[in-house]
């Protein structure tokens, strides 16, 4: 609770602190005569070569406005395995992102959604989310809330698609435009610098980007899409506030007991430790994604697969008391859940996720979560989009989908700079990208992180009030579910 | 924000058009009242250069529209915060996509062709700038720093863009800053010279006059003198404030005296010409307007960026733009 009146000091990894130092360092030293070979001007250089920086090299390049510009794309890892993706109907990738409407319309309008393989991706129209500690339960469900099916109405809350698909969907767009970016993978930024007046022009507000390789790159815009430890936004000196939760979100891919008797959910389980969620695949798999504490992800790693998948499944079933005390095994848990699940009272599916049976191997991982906002998404030849500019916590599925948010509102921006003549690097060109996104950002954030913050109670006045409140709106008290629903499904 | 208010696009353009035909209609009914009314004022306040030069009087001692010292000195001031994002001259800047958007708007409505064209046929069709392979060329008169030279020389079917200005030190700024974008270096040229000294070997296709005309001694002189320069079938388009209580209000009151968003001084409300006066001017002209003559009134609005309003133009800000005659 206090955590979130803080202003902890974000850690920023070693590299990103020596690229700010050798950064703010060169930028002074940029007016002395050393002779360094010319950059290659660029209109924009994005760092970052995930699904945002993609999204965004795609966005801009399928545009009627700006599909002339000349762009390079950065980025350190190896693109060649996410192109070379082949995969295989009984696996699926760990990592998964849910897809609101509104993203997968952008991704539609840009020409990527043909490159998604539909039999990979899993679409579904409810949710079930409920309170571990008094059961209180919202059940999002258009087909139940229109009653029934309409024609003409898509009632799709959001498609689950494993990242490196959107990637490798991503990059064949790319490969298909007529002025293609330059794609520049594993590389690393070395240092970000400003760039040296000479005779005719006068670089010294550019960014030139010098990369592992010797090159060097002149930037009339340069974008960071370079995640929550961005060196971009370190380089324009752009504070970004927030805090980390002291929360890991575990994720896992399993298989699932045969589910085709109901219609696909996601569930969401709040537990005091962090919400816990199973997302629908494709068939007979689904997805974890398990917030809770460091100590319990490492615990969550450590165990057998079998416990693990006993442990999941009692996740969804048992009290948060009983989940606690089973945290404390190391071995055993298969036999320990069977006994205590045995005399607790519990739903039946559809209103839980059928039982998971295993746990594909090498899927297991987790990351830390943070909730952090840049103070600015703009600076002179500077913009950030997606984590460069904010990170959110996972439990809404909100990450990518406000970065593509960021991607689709900078393009316009950029387009409307370039038809009025302006320099796309200018802060007139970016300011209009800044004062539509930030605060429609801000308020996700905040949102987010107040649930955080709310479902972490175990008792206390909060808890009755909180399940009130979901009891309202499960009601649809005021149509407050179909706001929220159609709200989650714009954003 | 002002660029996303208004685009040249179908829809606005229908609006555009409105308020052009407003206008041209309203022309033929009350042009003459206006007329009387201006004259009449005219006498009464003979001492005023606006009322003056707009008259038609013979303007400067030397036939041209003049130029100002303690303009040029005001605008020396203000020289070196002139591309600043958050200085005095934002909400020039703000105003600029606008002012692209209402010169494409006017040049829709048909530029200089490739050949001669045939008198009859019409206004605004906007067929005739179909054939303009060779690239717009432009002259940006008064033009300060060069927000309005840089963005319309940056635009693909334009290929040369001349900046002129009277202060050697506001050009010394442009130029400058141009340095900044190398793409612009075969496109844009600043010369230091007034109007009445400029002597190019060829007319051009469009001459902006953007804020300029209320800084002039003799608006009328001066608008005669740039209006030579421009090629058959081109166009003057410009912007100024309307010369009402509103607009002193605005610009001098509020924004001078109180918010001081605008440096003090930069306005001399009595310079302001108002645009029943500017149309009347150019209705006078031999062989201009019969083939395009409109504006369009546009206003600041704290928190949202300048907006175009229709009937606005009888009140503050507003944008005009007059062809010659093919």
């Amino acid at each position: 609770m206090q955590r979130s009146l803080l202003h902890l000091p974000i850690k920023r990894s070693a590299w990103a602190i020596r690229t700010s130092n050798v950064a703010r360092i060169a930028a002074v030293r940029s007016f002395a005569s050393e002779a360094s070979p010319n950059p290659e001007i660029y209109d924009i250089v994005v760092v970052g070569g995930g699904p945002v920086g993609l999204t965004l090299a795609a966005s801009l390049g399928a545009a009627r406005a700006t599909s002339h510009l000349k762009i390079a794309l950065i980025e350190g890892m190896n693109l060649a395995s996410i192109r070379d993706w082949n995969p295989t109907p009984d696996y699926f990738a760990n990592r998964i992102v849910s897809l609101i409407p509104s993203t997968v319309k952008l991704l539609k309008e840009t020409g990527v959604w043909k490159h998604i393989k539909q039999e990979r991706v899993q679409s579904y129209d409810g949710m079930q989310v409920w309170d571990g500690m008094t059961d209180a339960r919202v059940e999002f469900d258009w087909n139940k809330l229109l009653g029934g099916r309409e024609e003409g109405i898509d009632t799709t809350i959001a498609h689950m698609v494993e990242n490196i698909h959107l990637s490798h969907g991503l990059l064949q767009r790319l490969e298909e435009l007529a002025v293609k970016p330059t794609m520049i993978d594993k590389t690393k930024v070395e240092k970000i610098e400003y760039g040296q007046m000479t005779e005719d022009v006068d670089m010294r507000d550019w960014p030139i980007v010098t990369l592992s390789n010797g090159q060097k790159l002149g930037a009339r815009l340069l974008i960071g899409a370079d995640g929550g430890n961005s060196p971009v936004r370190t380089f324009a000196g752009i504070e970004s506030r927030g805090w980390d939760y002291d929360r890991h979100s575990m994720v896992a891919t399993f298989k699932i007991e045969d589910d085709s008797a109901f219609p696909k959910f996601a569930y969401q389980r709040f537990l005091p430790s962090g919400p816990v969620a199973i997302l629908p695949l494709p068939g007979n798999f689904a997805n974890l994604a398990w917030s809770t504490t460091p100590e319990k992800v490492a615990h969550l790693k450590s165990l057998a697969p079998e416990d693990f998948v006993a442990m999941v499944n009692a996740a969804f079933r048992l009290s948060y008391t009983d989940i606690d005390y089973l945290h404390n095994l190391k071995s055993g848990v298969v036999e320990e859940t069977k006994w205590r699940e045995s005399v607790t009272k519990y739903p039946d599916p559809p209103t839980i996720p059928v039982r998971i049976t295993e746990v594909l191997e090498g899927t297991r991982a987790s990351f830390p979560l943070k909730m952090k906002h840049a103070d600015r998404y703009i600076g002179e030849r500077i913009a950030l989009v997606g984590d460069a500019a904010h990170t959110i916590h996972p439990m809404a599925g909100q990450g990518l989908n406000a970065g593509v948010g960021d991607v689709y509102s900078l393009v316009k921006s950029i387009a409307d700079g370039i038809s009025h003549g302006q320099d796309i690097g200018s802060s007139f060109t970016l300011e209009p990208y800044q004062s539509e996104r930030y605060l429609p950002n801000n308020a996700l954030l905040g949102f987010v992180d107040k649930l955080h913050t709310l479902y972490g109670f175990e008792s206390g006045p909060l808890v009755p009030l909180r399940s009130m409140g979901v009891e309202i709106i499960n009601r649809d008290w005021f149509g407050l579910k179909r706001f929220l629903m159609s709200q989650a499904a714009k954003s | 924000m002002s660029g996303r208010a208004l685009r040249v696009g179908a829809p606005l353009s229908h609006s555009y058009r409105h308020i052009a035909l407003r206008k041209l209609s309203r022309r033929s009914t009350i042009s003459n009242a206006v007329f009387q009314q201006w004259v009449s004022r005219d006498a009464r306040h003979n001492s005023t250069s606006a009322y003056q030069g707009m008259g038609g009087s013979p303007g400067s001692p030397n036939g041209g529209g003049g130029v100002d010292p303690v303009e040029v000195s005001h605008f020396n001031a203000l020289a070196s915060s002139w591309w600043d994002a958050q200085g005095p001259s934002r909400l020039l800047h703000l105003m600029n996509p606008m002012r692209i958007d209402f010169a494409k708007h006017c040049l829709s409505m048909g530029i200089p062709g490739e050949g001669t064209r045939a008198a009859g046929e019409g206004e605004g069709t906007g067929k005739e700038g179909k054939g303009l392979s060779r690239g717009l060329t432009v002259l940006d008169v008064g033009c300060g720093g060069g927000i309005f030279s840089e963005s319309i020389a940056r635009l693909p079917n334009t290929s040369k863009v001349i900046g002129l200005d009277p202060s050697e030190q506001v050009l010394g700024v442009a130029r400058a800053h141009a340095k900044k974008d190398p793409t612009l270096a075969g496109k844009l040229q600043y010369v230091n010279s007034s109007i009445d000294e400029y002597t190019p070997d060829q007319q051009f296709d469009l001459i902006t006059l953007f804020e300029v005309v209320e800084h002039v001694p003799y608006p009328a002189a001066f608008l005669q003198t740039c209006m030579r320069h421009v090629r058959p079938g081109g166009w003057i388009v410009l912007s100024t404030i309307a010369r009402t209580w509103s607009s002193w209000m605005t610009t001098k009151l509020i924004a001078e005296d109180l918010l001081r968003i605008v440096p003090q001084g930069t306005h001399d409300w009595q310079k302001y010409i108002n645009e029943p006066e500017m149309r009347s001017f150019f209705e006078k002209q031999p062989g201009w307007g019969s083939q395009g003559m409109l504006s369009m009134g546009c206003l600041y609005v704290p928190g949202l960026g300048w907006r175009a309003i229709k009937g606005s133009e009888d009140y503050g800000n507003y944008f005009f733009g007059v062809r010659r005659d093919l």
